[in-house]
């Protein structure tokens, strides 16, 4: 049997669906966060999220919205990365780097805003969080998905994978 | 192959069906969520729908058969424009406004205009070739109104009193020079003829008291001519006010930046102007005689014996315009400096000029500065607690950055929490001066979707409360606080020191 190696797989049946739900639900939030400002009117800016940043690396956020140019390749690079990275997540396509990718730009977000009641914050939030914030939780999520990778099984990966494992079965 | 795609090959595409339903929904929840984000904060701060916007014209059930018969003194600059808007236009102003042929919006617009069944029936000019306009003026055949053909011609009297006595007039206007306002507006009224004055009321604080202690113990109906008060952005402005929308308002910043001759009341010297074309003694009224001086009968604005100065021929606008959205009243405090540096003309007045006007029960300090050699336009602004208010006759509203109310309505400062944006058309070929004039809010306004002009609101609500309908909003008190409040700048100008405001006394007190 050809595809033995694909369906041989190390998860239940429940834990693929769990993985595959859990990158889709992760997928979808990154992409429509990147549409929303794609399509926001007047164009969006990170500008303000910037400025009020706070925590130890604020200095260098701030700069970055001082200069426009520099700030228009930030908020282009912020759209793009985060539609980029939905539609890989979502779709189960290159989705390795993608998550890495994801977790660097939740990763920026969160130092931006760290949740310690030491820093003012300027910008409202709901929920109450110390140190522990949806970014967090969402980095945690995606190195879960990163340890234990669903787009192999379910997503357009498993192609990828088909056709590398079919190509050295030949060479085999 | 054929047995992998069978049972495997669609495993790979579990999440295309999401996607779809992603694909095609997307976009109708952005959209929606973008309009609802701009709807909850105008709902929450109350001023999603504003009453000031739904203003309709008052339309009165009783008749007006009976004309009012009006006379008018001072047919110069101002006049003419006063009484288009009660429909009577120059024939020279109708050919202006006519091409090849066919009405241009402006004349189209006054043709549009309720017929207010007013008969302009005298006048009064120094200047004889100006009272003769007005004559034009009365025998001109278009007009708004069903009525057609020619009308009555006017009476033109040599003096203003001879006017009054007449029994001609049952009302008139005074679009006079500053310094016969509160002379021409006593007699008036004292004969039981209604009033319209122009703005500034009056040049001293005794003349104050005196025509408002007149015009209360007469029956007759008082309108100052400060026409913004019909200007929709300020009533925008005075709703927002009151729900509290700009927090404690601490400062409020007025200006005048103008950089032309014009501008700065140099508007030439009539040619014909002689002994025999102006009636000089009469210009002069009550003031001290001197020998003839055209330059002083045209530019009269310029010369503190007939204007009332910057203060009065500019800031009594803006203060107005403050007064109407705050409910002000006379400040306690005011100071003021300025000199005369460029205009090396006769002039007395400043042409550049700083005023403060302090308020300390209220907490804020109205401002005024002016230059006449920059033309830098800039709207009011009202500067509170949680936002910054500017006034044209647009209304813009910018949250405050460290807005303690407003940290949850997530916008750029740079960009309006709340805009009013009326766009009233701007004839292509004013001049800067009347375009500044326009932009800050006097000229036209948008009632029900049409452009109206502001004098004939402020004329009609005058004659309605003459026929018994309604109350002019710019009455003798708000006159007296405009007066009041200018004259104390100029006081305070001249002494080059503070002058303070004792209320119950009613004087002005220099320290």
């Amino acid at each position: 049997m050809e595809n033995n190696h694909i369906e041989k797989s190390e998860y239940s049946n429940i834990q693929v669906f769990a993985l595959t739900f859990l990158r889709i639900l992760i997928g979808w939030h990154f992409l429509y966060e990147g549409l929303v400002k794609f399509y926001a009117p007047g164009g969006w800016t990170a500008e303000l999220f910037l400025t009020h940043s706070v925590g130890p690396f604020s200095f260098i956020l701030k700069a970055l919205a001082v200069n426009h140019t520099v700030l228009m390749i930030v908020d282009n690079a912020n759209i793009w990365g985060l539609i980029i990275i939905g539609l890989g997540l979502f779709l189960g396509v290159f989705a390795k780097p993608f998550k890495i990718m994801g977790m660097a730009l939740l990763f920026l977000y969160f130092v931006a805003y760290p949740s310690l009641a030491f820093y003012k914050v300027s910008v409202p939030v709901e929920g109450s969080y110390w140190i522990v914030n949806k970014n967090l939780i969402e980095i945690a999520a995606l190195f879960v998905l990163y340890c234990f990778p669903s787009s192999h099984i379910t997503g357009l990966d498993r192609y990828f994978r088909y056709y590398r494992e079919s190509s050295k079965r030949k060479l085999d | 192959m054929s047995k992998f795609l069978r049972r495997d090959f669609l495993k790979g595409l579990v999440a295309l069906p999401f996607m779809g339903y992603f694909a095609l929904s997307f976009k109708d929840n952005i959209l929606l969520e973008q309009a609802k984000k701009k709807t909850d904060y105008l709902k929450d701060l109350g001023i999603d729908h504003l009453e000031a916007l739904r203003f309709k014209f008052p339309k009165w059930n009783s008749d007006n058969t009976k004309p009012i018969r009006l006379g008018i003194a001072g047919y110069g600059w101002r006049g003419p424009v006063l009484m288009r808007a009660l429909g009577h236009a120059h024939p020279n102003w109708i050919a202006e406004n006519t091409k090849d042929g066919k009405y241009n919006d402006e004349l189209l617009s006054f043709l549009d205009q309720e017929d207010l069944n007013v008969e302009f029936t005298a006048v009064c000019d120094a200047f004889s070739f100006r009272a003769q306009d007005a004559l034009a003026t009365s025998l001109n055949e278009v007009y708004p109104g069903e009525k057609k053909g020619k009308r009555k011609p006017i009476k033109i009297f040599a003096t203003y009193k001879e006017m009054i006595e007449s029994k001609e007039i049952d009302a008139v206007i005074i679009s006079t020079p500053d310094h016969l306002h509160a002379n021409m507006a006593t007699i008036a009224a004292k004969a039981g003829i209604h009033v319209y004055l122009e703005k500034p009321m009056t040049r001293t604080i005794e003349e104050a008291k005196a025509l408002r202690d007149v015009i209360k113990s007469s029956n007759i109906v008082f309108q100052l001519g400060h026409e913004n008060r019909q200007q929709r952005s300020y009533e925008v402005a005075k709703e927002l006010v009151a729900k509290n929308v700009l927090g404690d308002i601490s400062l409020v910043e007025t200006f005048t930046n103008r950089n032309s001759d014009f501008g700065a009341w140099i508007r030439g010297i009539d040619k014909r102007a002689s002994l025999q074309t102006i009636n000089w003694k009469e210009f002069l009224g009550d003031s001290t005689y001197q020998e003839f001086n055209p330059d002083k009968y045209f530019n009269w604005q310029r010369f503190n014996e007939f204007g009332s100065g910057v203060t009065g021929s500019q800031f009594s606008h803006f203060y107005d315009c403050v007064n109407q959205v705050l409910n002000l009243g006379i400040p306690e405090y005011v100071a003021a400096l300025g000199g005369t540096y460029y205009f090396k003309d006769a002039r007395d007045i400043p042409d550049v000029l700083n005023c403060i006007f302090n308020y300390p029960k209220r907490g804020l300090s109205l401002t005024y500065d002016c230059t006449l050699k920059n033309s830098k336009f800039r709207g009011i602004t009202f500067m509170g607690t949680d936002a910054t208010m500017e006034i044209e006759n647009n209304v813009n509203v910018y949250k405050d950055s460290e807005s303690v109310k407003y940290k949850k309505i997530e916008i750029d400062p740079n960009k309006t929490i709340f805009s009013y944006f009326p766009d009233p058309r701007v004839d292509a070929v004013s001049s800067a001066t009347a375009l500044t004039y326009i932009k800050n809010g006097f000229g036209k306004t948008m009632i029900e979707n049409r452009i109206v002009d502001t004098t004939y609101l402020h004329l009609k609500e005058w004659i309605d409360a003459i026929r018994g309908h309604g109350k002019p909003c710019c009455d003798i008190d708000r006159g007296f606080e405009e007066s009041v409040t200018f004259i104390l700048a100029n006081i305070a100008l001249d002494h080059k020191k503070t002058v303070s405001w004792d209320a119950i006394n009613e004087k002005a007190v220099v320290s």
